[in-house]
């Protein structure tokens, strides 16, 4: 399924191009975090107000922790949920999602992508690792470390539009699980990404690293 | 000390609702949500998106078995309200989870349709044994 084109031309004349940002769940949703992982009531407001200002439309991305961890899950790094059954689960929620965001790369409009980096499955600049996390629960703080890297839900997603022939997405994340969150930081880096000349480099593969 | 902020209340949105064009002539729905804690669960424009619609009744369900609060917010007055409800409603009752109120908002008249849905947002919440059972 293809979302519906018909508004994209209207009387034969090419509608303009829409700015759309697809987000981490999390992002409108604080709900979804790991306990003791939300920041905010609701949805990330400095996100949400640096995109609403510019104009661009929202498509949230599912959560693919909550539907398959449960909401009440425990922390865990990306070694851990680099399982094939969380894979597979990943690749579902894409393939879900994906004709609507093929939808709008299809139409011409200007897509980028919002993670979180710092997240196990949801980083796009960082994950976090700590290859010997298992068994009891008791960690000590800031026992993980935060390492440069695709999370596992957002490579799965990107390999699902390229399986759909879809060019790369210009991606960033907002460093809400880097371990000491910087809000004024992160506003700064997501407005210069957001206000980067058109067609430049992913924030991923540039040294914009916070 | 548990530092998490989460609201423990979040609303199903419809599509048009969450990426209404941002005018006077129009209630402001984000800023309402967001004034008033509810997180955002995004529904999909018109369209066949059932396998889309699954996965977000997985998550709903999820929220609602373990202490959440959840509403629908549609539009009032067009052929569709935005809530999916002939797909998603069964999807929630096979999960055995309650329908959410929902609460519809009208285009026009935007201050008074968001007081009408400030009012409704927070008015509503679990019954306190059940926060109380579960927010700790």
């Amino acid at each position: 399924v293809i979302k519906d084109q018909s508004d994209s031309e209207q009387g034969g004349q090419a509608r303009a191009p829409r700015k759309v940002a697809l987000l981490a769940n999390c992002l409108l949703n604080q709900n979804a975090k790991v306990c003791e992982g939300a920041h905010y009531p609701g949805p990330v407001t400095p996100v949400l107000a640096a995109l609403r200002k510019r104009g661009y439309l929202l498509q949230q991305l599912p959560c693919p922790e909550l539907a398959f961890a449960g909401v009440r899950r425990w922390w865990a790094v990306y070694e851990q949920y680099d399982t094939p059954a969380y894979r597979s689960h990943c690749r579902r929620l894409a393939q879900a999602v994906a004709p609507l965001i093929e939808g709008y790369v299809r139409a011409g409009d200007e897509v980028v992508l919002i993670g979180l980096d710092g997240s196990p499955s949801t980083g796009v600049r960082f994950t976090s690792s700590k290859p010997d996390w298992g068994g009891r629960p008791n960690r000590p703080e800031d026992d993980w470390n935060v390492v440069p890297g695709r999370g596992i839900w957002i490579e799965e997603l990107e390999a699902e539009l390229a399986r759909r022939g879809l060019p790369r997405v210009p991606a960033t994340g907002w460093g809400l699980d880097m371990g000491r969150f910087d809000e004024a930081g992160a506003v700064g880096d997501l407005e210069t990404f957001l206000d980067r000349p058109t067609g430049a480099a992913d924030a991923s593969d540039g040294d914009s690293a916070p | 000390v548990n530092s998490d902020r989460r609201g423990w209340r979040i609303a199903l949105v419809s599509d048009a609702l969450l990426n209404a064009p941002r005018d006077r002539a129009r209630p402001d729905v984000v800023r309402v949500l967001e004034t008033c804690g509810y997180g955002v669960l995004q529904l999909p424009p018109p369209g066949n998106y059932g396998p889309l619609l699954a996965v977000i009744a997985d998550q709903v369900a999820e929220y609602a078995h373990h202490g959440y609060a959840l509403v629908a917010i549609g539009v009032r007055g067009e052929s569709r309200d935005g809530l999916h409800w002939r797909s998603l409603a069964p999807l929630l009752r096979r999960r055995t989870v309650t329908l959410p109120p929902r609460h519809l908002v009208r285009a026009e008249a935007p201050a008074a349709e968001e007081q009408r849905l400030a009012t409704f947002l927070n008015g509503y919440d679990l019954p306190l044994e059940e926060q109380r059972h579960w927010r700790v």
